[in-house]
């Protein structure tokens, strides 16, 4: 089986222009990461330091002012249609169609590549099941818990077992307990699924529990730092996330992100 | 409870007490002057009894209520068509919006006698003649109503969809047309009552048939009686309609709160 494709990014830049005052914002300045096959990314950064604006570009919705995203040999923005199954996505909002159960929520990406009508339903149907909607099938979304809805948009999500899942802060706005359970079961699945995923997110602890990496951006979604949490031993987490903060308040990196086995020894 | 919210509480369609006090009192009223009117000068034809206009409503000709009725329908159909499709067109592209907007807005400034006029004018064709007015008042109402609601439809429900990459027509059956459904609904009810109304002006001139032809034969028999009972048969219609509507609205909009 084909796994899914590395993620580069070279020189990216965005740039806005701002409608009433006509000036320029960059919001991304010459970016450059790549993400290899089925690795977890949690990109952290402040608010508006461009994880948004990379989140649009990596989905597609925003062409680079310069440099390029390339997902294998395709770019997400100029092979649009390329990408119809193969990249999902999870938004901070659940953003369910009000309209639609819970069943017809999820099968929605179904719908749209074109999947026979039964496989559809039994394809999201299982997806509901592993996210423990078993018995909620046919509830429209005014009828369940904020927990719940995110359930379903996560389940829409993995209905197409996407190459590619980006989450944009998909776990911020519930409780910590609801959080931390919809937390490891979207890595569990990821996993399960073979996806790379991105997760875009504010919460340090989020993003050191569920990421492989640690990409930290700074202003204009410079790149501050890029951790392999692996190299980080669990009692050290405290650490690595004061020094994670404190890169991200001086906008500089922190110098005991570099070798933290080097900062774990002299801890001691 | 506030009384903005009791008077919400009211149910649509239903007769509260208010309703049918004010109902008897006009009709007893009417009847009354019915019968005082040789007393206060008033021609006899002019208010006529209850029972007088009970036989003008035994004497309506179902036809006419069905070709009327078959006129609004089919033309409130084409122009909800017609309406939608260039609201979908103008959606999609910004410039013909612009050219466009001014345009309908002329179109709905003209009113509607003047349409009756260029119909009579430019078309021999009774039917076509009815159907042109009645699409060139009732589909720039679709148009903008539903235009605005496209609009409407929130930029976060946007964004996920185009996120899973539909294609356009995905794009606007699967998102665009059920998110303004409730917008579409208020717009057939506005619709229904303008073009209940414009039909029977529309009627009045070169028709053979329809309520609008019966009325106008009302009219040169000075038959008072005959125009209230046919104004009645509009006026079922139009509520006739509207329950209708209402009643597929709670079906397809059983999903709101």
């Amino acid at each position: 089986m084909s796994g899914p494709p590395p993620i580069k990014v070279r020189g990216l830049r965005k740039i806005f222009r701002q409608t009433t005052t006509g000036q320029s914002v960059i919001a991304i300045e010459r970016l450059d990461l790549t993400i290899s096959p089925r690795e977890v990314v949690a990109i952290v950064g402040q608010t508006g330091c461009g994880k948004s604006t990379f989140f649009d570009l990596m989905i597609g919705l925003e062409a680079p002012t310069e440099g390029s995203i390339h997902i294998g040999a395709k770019s997400p923005h100029a092979d649009f249609d390329y990408f119809r199954g193969r990249i999902a996505t999870v938004f901070q909002q659940d953003r369910l169609l009000p309209w639609r159960s819970a069943l017809d929520n999820a099968r929605l990406p179904l719908e749209l590549i074109g999947v026979p009508e039964e496989e559809q339903h039994e394809r999201a149907l299982s997806w509901l099941n592993r996210l423990g909607l078993a018995h909620f099938t046919n509830a429209y979304p005014h009828e369940l818990s904020g927990g719940m809805r995110q359930r379903v948009a996560i389940a829409r999500a993995f209905a197409v077992e996407p190459d590619i899942l980006l989450a944009d802060e998909a776990f911020g706005h519930l409780d910590e307990v609801t959080a931390a359970e919809l937390r490891d079961t979207f890595l569990k699945l990821a996993r399960e699924c073979g996806s790379t995923a991105i997760l875009i997110t504010h919460q340090l602890e989020e993003a050191i529990s569920i990421g492989d990496r640690i990409v930290v951006f700074g202003k204009s979604a410079k790149l501050l730092a890029d951790i392999h949490v692996a190299q980080w031993s669990k009692p050290n987490y405290g650490l690595l996330r004061e020094a994670i903060q404190s890169t991200l308040q001086s906008d500089r990196p922190d110098p005991r992100l570099k070798d933290p086995r080097t900062e774990t020894k002299r801890k001691k | 409870m506030p009384h903005e919210e009791l008077r919400e509480s009211v149910p649509v369609l239903t007769f509260p007490r208010q309703t049918l006090v004010s109902l008897f009192v006009f009709a007893v009223v009417w009847e009354a002057l019915s019968h005082l009117a040789p007393y206060l000068g008033i021609p006899p034809f002019a208010i006529p009894s209850f029972v007088r206009i009970a036989k003008s409503v035994a004497t309506i000709t179902p036809i006419d209520i069905i070709v009327t009725l078959a006129r609004v329908i089919a033309a409130l159909i084409a122009s909800f068509l017609l309406g939608l499709a260039v609201a979908m067109a103008m959606y999609r592209s910004e410039s013909l919006d612009k050219y466009l907007h001014p345009m309908i807005r002329l179109l709905m400034a003209v009113p509607v006698v003047s349409w009756i006029l260029f119909a009579v004018l430019w078309f021999p064709g009774v039917e076509f003649r009815i159907g042109f007015v009645l699409v060139i008042v009732c589909g720039p109402v679709f148009l903008i109503d539903t235009l605005d609601a496209m609009h409407g439809v929130p930029r976060e429900l946007r964004h996920m969809m185009q996120s899973f990459r539909p294609t356009t027509w995905q794009y606007f059956f699967k998102l665009m047309l059920p998110a303004i459904v409730p917008t579409i609904f208020t717009s057939w009810k506005v619709n229904i009552s303008l073009a209940i109304r414009v039909v029977t002006i529309a009627e009045l001139v070169g028709a053979v048939t329809g309520i609008g032809h019966q009325l106008s034969v009302a009219q040169e028999l000075f038959s008072v009686a005959d125009v209230f009972a046919w104004t009645l048969v509009l006026v079922a219609l139009l509520f006739l309609l509207e329950a209708v509507v209402a009643r597929v609205e709670t079906r397809v909009l059983r999903w709101r709160v």
